[in-house]
């Protein structure tokens, strides 16, 4: 279990620092956001996958996303970034990816099938996932958004 | 009695409130700082703080309304001795924080330190110039961040090599296509039909044990990631407009994507699941 979670933080921050360089972040703060990653991401993983949490994916994405957050309003005045220009990058590896995929999959699955039995199962595969993605990425951004506001000064004055 | 009046005058000047630039002119400043600022991928909360900010130093008030391809800020005098409104369109850029950065900080050095509005526009020139990026180097870092990303979905070895392959094709292809100035639903479409028939190399050949991980991840770095958070922390801050239209954009984006990875799929005659 420690070395799936070491992995799990080592694999985020690779991901975050290549999403940092698509969203052209300050060179300055890629090792603030690989930290970040790291450290939600193994965060989430740890509350998905131990056997006293075993969370769902959105309470464990939610929780997870409330760290970054948090983490990332304290860090941003060290990175002379905004937070959001931390967390957001940090939260990447954390879109669910696959639930998109999926629903768009069934979309195009329900379209080539007429057969009620199959396009029902290609609908509920568009439906389940569809809003299982939906609702991960409203709680992801909520909960990394929420620190931001609690901690307004800082976070509105990290690039002073 | 000489001496005196020296001193009175030094004092005077001393003082003496700083001359205020027109409202016209810091407007036409704000409305180019605002395009530039909305375009880099900021949030309206950021985007009214920081204009809000200026428009004080300057001794004004701003009014906002932001929609979803252009700004539209009026500059009203301290005293309402005068008022000018501009429209600037949202400039079409890639999402740069290194710009969003260095925005944000212009805006506290102008309120800090009170540059004049020449510096500001001197500063704001060099800031919209000069924000350029090693693209090899970006090439890289993204092929190895899908990959990574294809082993955090539980890909094996094999799966993150060839995803790390498609990726870099895709996002060479995406490279020249953004600097031919191709449509971007159409970069996304394309980039998405390339990455998708080479990531399925692992299906055809099996080369590992994770060929459907491969697909489905060897097109996520075209995910519109940045425009789905912005628009969710749009509407939690009430600018449902622009948040609306963020959204729209990603889902276009998202759709076109999805249509090259299909075809891609049809293609190479792989099932979705």
């Amino acid at each position: 279990m420690e070395l799936k979670i070491i992995e799990d933080a080592l694999f985020a921050a690779i991901a975050a620092i290549g999403f940092s360089s698509i969203s052209r972040l300050p060179l300055r703060a890629y090792p603030f956001c690989a930290v970040i990653a790291a450290l939600g991401h193994s965060l989430r993983y740890v509350l998905m996958n131990s056997p006293e949490c075993d969370f769902h994916i959105f309470w464990a994405t939610v929780i997870a996303s409330f760290f970054i957050g948090t983490l990332a309003v304290f860090l941003s005045p060290l990175a002379r970034t905004p937070a959001e220009a931390c967390f957001f990058p940090s939260l990447l590896p954390m879109i669910p990816g696959m639930y998109a995929y999926k629903a768009f999959g069934g979309i195009a699955a329900c379209i080539f099938n007429d057969n009620p039995e199959t396009f029902n199962y290609y609908f509920y595969q568009f439906a389940y996932n569809g809003l299982v993605c939906v609702a991960v990425l409203f709680g992801m951004v909520v909960a990394a958004t929420v620190p931001v506001f609690i901690f307004k000064k800082i976070s509105f004055q990290a690039t002073r | 009695m000489m001496t005196m009046t020296k001193m009175n005058v030094a004092m005077i000047s001393e003082t003496a409130e700083p001359v205020m630039p027109p409202a016209k002119s810091v407007c036409m400043f704000l409305s180019d700082y605002s395009g530039w600022l909305l375009g880099c991928g900021a949030t309206c909360i950021r985007l009214e703080k920081n204009v809000q900010r200026i428009a004080r130093t300057y001794g004004k008030r701003a009014e906002i309304t932001i929609t979803p391809r252009h700004v539209h800020i009026s500059m009203i005098a301290a005293d309402s001795s005068e008022t000018f409104t501009t429209i600037a369109p949202v400039r079409r850029v890639p999402v740069s924080f290194n710009t969003i950065t260095r925005l944000s900080r212009l805006s506290w050095e102008i309120a800090d330190s009170h540059l004049s509005l020449e510096e500001a526009s001197e500063r704001f020139d060099d800031i919209v110039s000069d924000d350029r990026q090693n693209k090899w180097l970006v090439l890289v870092l993204v092929s190895l961040a899908n990959a990574s990303f294809c082993r955090l979905f539980g890909g094996d070895g094999a799966a993150m090599a060839i995803v790390g392959i498609a990726t870099m094709a895709g996002y060479y292809l995406k490279q020249c296509m953004m600097e031919a100035r191709v449509d971007l639903r159409l970069v996304m479409l394309a980039c998405a039909f390339v990455s998708s028939v080479l990531g399925a190399t692992d299906y055809l050949f099996s080369v590992g044990t994770t060929p459907q991980i491969a697909i489905g991840t060897s097109i996520l770095y075209l995910v519109p990631g940045i425009p789905y958070l912005n628009s969710f922390s749009d509407m939690l801050n009430r600018y449902y407009i622009c948040s609306f239209s963020r959204f729209m954009d990603a889902v276009v984006l998202t759709g076109c994507l999805s249509i090259g990875l299909c075809c891609g799929m049809m293609m190479m005659k792989i099932g979705m699941f």
